[in-house]
């Protein structure tokens, strides 16, 4: 049976609820209408709270803490199919959580390694974010990532730029990280104008980029290399490659 | 700018790894234990630290060293508070995750110090920065001046460049072992009386520019490690950016980057390993293998301990076999406390068994095409794979139709 849910959390969670009250049992969860011909039926999953709510409490109640960020953060991996390995997970684990440890399964291992993907992203991301400053001396970070890991950053940055105002902003996703003297976490945005940013600005990217060129060694130039560690899809914002 | 980072670029330290995490509310700055690389150069390198020079003027005339006082190169300092700036700056866009300062020495060894122990000052107390700071330590200045610069930075170093005294005595005339060493050992000593833990320490070791072999400079690594004087030894293959007649000319014009790179394997296995130098160069083979990795070596010629049993071995024996790694160790002790493991189980948890598969047993079982013989395992892994000649019945045709 195929199944399509409206890509929220709360919407996953009523999935799970219907797989264990009507007893459905999905080959494959989608999020959109495929555009091939599909024979199959195709149900339609709506989001129901009180259901949702259920299903959450009881993942808390009958998870590990651990198994419970789990399933959080591979919901965070957005731009991949988790949902049935997810659904497996949760099955599984609310048999056994012993069983959660056993990479044997292999719905275990796919999240297991989704999960190390998210935050060897993350990381990445963590070095690879560049902030302007703003005329406000705010900092402002754009951000394009195939992970949905605003979040992570924003309590990253959180350590380092203590005393400083940030916002660290997923075009693509349209939420951000907005870090100010009233309020710390995560935002819807709806639209924004490009922002004016300080005198200072085109000073110090200019004088990075002059660093990043003058610290290349020319008898070990490695393009190939380089192109492997800062793969092209983080580039888009990053001042040393614009 | 271009001048101070362009003569700093040959430094090949550049990880912000193993400080400990620490930040302070209402402060900037925060090192994290992982190190985060900031971007990577067209050379694939990584860059962590803004890596510069205080200064290219130099006293010394070191016949390596690009900045050496006979080249006639253009020279430029900066101010200590506008390093200092700069760093800020940096570190607020997240270019950077701290700051890599070295020095030429100007006017004397303890000037220097000086102006390098005012950029941290400045950094640390007026700007309450808690970022990562490198200081290179200058050898020869004075032991008030050290104790300073160590309580400030994250990690300390001061390079070696040339495995043996004599070497340095040809190239380096102003420079001795025990000269360059003198900063290091008192750093350790400063740290471990204050809080029982050396302060991270690194150095750094030219690579072809000298006849010392491969088991001169592992030899020295090994006993560095040993004594809690280092962290960490880099290895630079060797650049020319000089003329001098004591220096090699290099064949190609490529440096040896291959050698560069099976010094940091062998120096891995000293590190993370557990394997004694003496293990992997000994006085008939001096020399690392171009053709193979050390730890391949290693394990042909002590065959006696193979094959293993995946199933069976202790964590220490996982690791000493080749292609497994301290991850791919971990998979395997992880998933055999669920099952016995087959080959397929390793190929199914993403374990290379491109080295392994002639050294392991999996429950029970050995491939059978390459006999358990040191030569015939060496040919087998070195002869060229087969590219798969394309024949007529490995064309594109439809299903339906045949049609090609």
């Amino acid at each position: 049976m195929i199944v399509l849910y409206d890509s929220s959390f709360e919407g996953f969670l009523t999935l799970v609820y219907k797989v264990y009250y009507e007893k459905i049992t999905p080959t494959k969860i989608l999020q959109t209408y495929p555009n091939t011909l599909i024979l199959e039926e195709i149900t339609e999953i709506e989001t129901d709270q009180i259901h949702a709510q259920k299903v959450l409490n009881a993942l808390q109640k009958k998870f590990t803490k651990k198994n419970f960020e789990s399933i959080f953060h591979t919901f965070m991996c957005d731009s991949k199919e988790f949902e049935l390995d997810l659904l497996q997970f949760i099955i599984l684990g609310f048999k056994d959580q012993k069983q959660l440890l056993n990479i044997n399964h292999s719905c275990v291992f796919n999240i297991q390694n989704l999960l190390k993907e998210l935050f060897r992203h993350n990381h990445k991301m963590t070095g690879f974010v560049r902030f302007v400053e703003l005329e406000d001396t705010t900092l402002y970070a754009k951000v394009d990532s195939k992970f949905n890991v605003v979040y992570f950053l924003g309590k990253h940055f959180l350590k380092r730029f203590n005393n400083q105002t940030y916002i660290i902003h997923d075009i693509q996703r349209k939420i951000a990280f907005i870090k100010n003297d009233d309020f710390i976490g995560v935002q819807e945005v709806a639209t924004f104008e490009e922002p004016k940013t300080s005198a200072d600005e085109q000073k110090f990217s200019k004088l990075w980029r002059t660093f990043f060129e003058s610290v290349a060694i020319e008898s070990r130039k490695n393009l190939k290399l380089q192109k492997q560690l800062v793969p092209l899809l983080y580039r888009t914002y990053m001042t040393e490659f614009l | 700018m271009q001048i101070l980072s362009d003569s700093a670029k040959y430094d090949v330290s550049c990880s912000s790894s193993g400080a400990e995490n620490n930040y302070k509310t209402g402060e900037l700055g925060a090192t994290q234990s992982s190190g985060i690389c900031h971007s990577f150069t067209a050379d694939g390198r990584c860059v962590s630290l803004l890596k510069v020079l205080l200064t290219n003027f130099c006293i010394y005339d070191c016949a390596y060293c690009i900045n050496k006082v006979s080249n006639d190169i253009p020279r430029a300092a900066f101010a200590p508070r506008e390093l200092a700036d700069i760093t800020m700056n940096f570190y607020k866009r997240n270019y950077i995750e701290g700051l890599f300062l070295s020095s030429g020495i100007i006017e004397s060894e303890d000037h220097t110090m000086h102006l390098i122990l005012r950029t941290l000052k400045i950094l640390r107390h007026e700007y309450k920065f808690n970022g990562y700071i490198h200081v290179k330590l200058i050898p020869g200045s004075d032991a008030k001046l050290i104790e300073q610069v160590v309580s400030l930075a994250s990690r300390v170093s001061s390079n070696i460049e040339l495995p043996s005294d004599k070497s340095l005595k040809l190239l380096a005339p102003n420079k001795t072992k025990e000269k360059v060493l003198q900063p290091l050992k008192l750093a350790r000593d400063i740290s471990m009386e204050k809080n029982n833990k050396p302060i991270g320490m690194s150095t750094q070791l030219i690579v072809g520019a000298t006849p010392e072999n491969d088991m001169d400079i592992l030899n020295l690594s090994a006993a560095l490690y040993d004594k809690a004087l280092l962290k960490r030894v880099y290895y630079s293959a060797y650049i020319p950016v000089n003329d001098d007649k004591n220096l090699p000319i290099l064949s190609t014009s490529k440096p040896p980057l291959l050698r560069e790179h099976r010094l940091y394997q062998a120096d891995w296995l000293l590190r993370f390993y557990d394997f004694k130098a003496d293990e992997i160069l000994n006085e008939q083979n001096p020399n690392l293998d171009e053709e193979l990795d050390p730890k391949m070596v290693w394990a042909l010629n002590n065959m006696q301990y193979f094959p293993m049993e995946i199933n069976k071995a202790s964590f220490e024996e996982l690791i000493r076999i080749p292609g497994i790694g301290v991850k791919s160790a971990y998979k395997i002790i992880n998933a055999r406390r669920f099952k016995k493991l087959r080959f397929d189980d390793l190929k199914y948890l993403k374990i290379s068994i491109k080295k392994a598969k002639y050294f392991i047993v999996c429950n029970g079982k050995y491939q059978k095409e390459i006999p358990l013989y040191r030569e015939n395992i060496k040919l087998d892994f070195l002869k060229p794979t087969k590219k798969n000649e394309p024949s007529l019945f490995d064309i594109d045709y439809s299903v339906i139709t045949g049609q090609l």
